[in-house]
């Protein structure tokens, strides 16, 4: 690099007087958060503030006469980068750039340049003012989230496939747990509904119970895929308008066989305050409703009495099912809606469940904006009542 | 007997197949049964069938596929009878044509033949 001459100081601001230039100076020299300078036409360094020393390492003494490529990287020298950057500040007046530096050790920064072309009272360029901030802080923070951020969408991508993968296990697991099921159940059927002939008496309870247990290890699997999905949150309700007395009814028919083998009686009560339809999801409404009637019938034993009776009440729907069953403890009232939750009473051991079907039951009533409400006795018997909204148009 | 209602049954489980056919021939019906959605094709070259009760997850044309092969016959009801609950290959079957869907793991053989019988009188 050609030695430079420093050229005497420019005269910038004429009308100043010699004091206000000074304490311009010492403005400008006891900046430490910035390295400010000043080049000369031709890019050489003819001043250094304390900032300029602190962010580059040099000192004035090694580093005024030097050109400011000294700061640059190797590849931005030979690319011409300082000469472009000196030209544009000239054109346009200023130029601004962000990027890589050098310091005396040869470590790098992030630094934020601005360029000022300086000129005399006639125009003429003087030089150059150079201002640069070391962002390498800030820079480390962006990167460091930039590269958080990618990490992020990875995970989620890897999440994503996660779920869907799981999502392909459920359905395929349960329906091979479902298959061999089907067969016990279609074989065992065939023996107990006679579609092979008369079977003696003490072997059709054997076939009978060989049955319910199949029955039990269906029903665990799909109250096992009807909670995982309603947790996953794809359950979207379709709801319609649907004629509540049918629907009751139709349930209720739906269990007479078992309420008939327990020996047990159902009523209906429907009270005329009770709106002809209400909006629901028919299928997941039903089951729920289907759910309780099955956990009264299960919970109530032999000639037990049950009620499902339906009423109006303010702006909700209330359908309650009452049994005069084994009833349940109040130490156990909050733990009946949990996951995998069964409450010990005088049947549970004989009674099959997964504890997970009243979970399941109040995500679907609370996904109908309605509520479960539970009265309940020992050994005198329990009250569900299920509230959902009414909704008047459809009322 | 012209006048028997033609079933076919399409699934992949021989005991679940035999169990049904057995079920299904103890009402007046005349029922054909097959493997996969393959045989199932061919089979619907021969004869227009009353009913076809179609599994889903099976070998070498699976019930999606037939039903994309299928030549639909205003005659022939489909009811797909799976195991797989509500879902994809559900939803396919049901937007290619299927009238119903039934999860077999639900119906006892008593079930099965109140099943058909409503199917067959809705045809």
């Amino acid at each position: 690099m050609p030695k430079h001459t420093v050229k005497t100081p420019v005269r910038l601001l004429p009308k100043t007087t010699q004091s206000e230039l000074e304490r311009y100076k010492l403005l400008v020299d006891s900046v430490e958060d910035y390295a400010i300078f000043l080049l000369d036409p031709n890019g050489y360094i003819q001043t250094w503030n304390k900032g300029a020393q602190k962010n580059k390492g040099y000192t004035a003494a090694d580093i005024i006469g030097k050109h400011f490529s000294t700061f640059y990287l190797e590849r931005d020298v030979e690319a011409k980068k300082p000469e472009r950057e000196l030209e544009l500040a000239k054109r346009l007046g200023r130029v601004e750039d962000e990027d890589w530096r050098l310091r005396k050790d040869g470590s790098k920064f992030w630094a934020n340049v601005v360029i000022t072309a300086l000129h005399d009272k006639t125009g003429a360029l003087v030089g150059f003012a150079k201002v640069t901030r070391d962002l390498t802080e800030r820079k480390q923070h962006e990167d460091a989230l930039r590269a958080a951020n990618i990490q992020l969408q990875q995970q989620q991508r890897e999440l994503e496939e996660l779920n869907v993968s799981k999502d392909e296990f459920i359905s395929l697991a349960s329906h091979q747990l479902r298959t061999p099921a089907t067969a016990i159940k279609q074989l065992l059927g065939i023996l107990m509904e006679g579609f092979k002939g008369e079977v003696a008496p003490d072997q059709l309870a054997l076939i009978a119970k060989a049955y319910e247990s199949n029955e039990r290890q269906i029903n665990t699997v799909n109250n096992l895929l009807r909670v995982a999905h309603v947790d996953s949150g794809k359950l979207i309700l379709r709801k319609t308008p649907v004629e509540v007395r049918r629907l009751l009814t139709g349930i209720i028919e739906g269990q007479t066989d078992t309420f008939k083998a327990r020996h047990q009686t159902v009523s209906l009560d429907v009270s005329a305050s009770l709106p002809d339809t209400l909006m629901l999801d028919n299928e997941n409404f039903r089951m729920a409703l289907e759910n309780l009637l099955d956990n009264a019938s299960k919970y109530t034993g032999r000639g037990g009495a049950i009620t499902l009776a339906a009423e109006r009440k303010n702006a909700e729907a209330i359908i309650a099912i009452h049994d005069n069953g084994v009833g349940i403890a109040s130490e156990d009232m909050n733990k009946l809606f949990n996951k995998f939750s069964r409450i010990p009473n005088v049947l549970s051991q004989s009674v099959g469940g997964s504890g997970l079907g009243l979970y399941w039951v109040h995500k679907v009533i609370s996904l109908h904006g309605g509520r479960i409400e539970v009265e309940s006795e020992v050994d005198k018997g329990t009250i569900f009542r299920v509230c959902v909204p009414v909704n008047e148009l459809y009322a | 007997m012209s006048c028997m209602r033609k079933i076919l049954l399409v699934e992949d489980e021989e005991l679940l197949r035999d169990s049904y056919v057995l079920i299904l021939s103890t009402e007046a019906y005349d029922v054909d049964s097959a493997t996969n959605g393959q045989e199932a094709l061919d089979k619907c070259q021969d004869k227009v069938y009353d009913l076809i009760l179609l599994d889903l997850m099976m070998p070498i044309v699976d019930g999606v596929a037939f039903l994309e092969q299928y030549q639909p016959n205003p005659h022939t009801k489909i009811v797909i009878l799976s195991n797989l609950s509500a879902g994809t290959e559900l939803d396919k079957a049901m937007r290619l044509g299927a009238h119903n869907s039934v999860l077999k793991a639900t119906l006892s053989p008593r079930q099965l033949l109140s099943t058909v019988r409503y199917e067959l009188q809705a045809a």
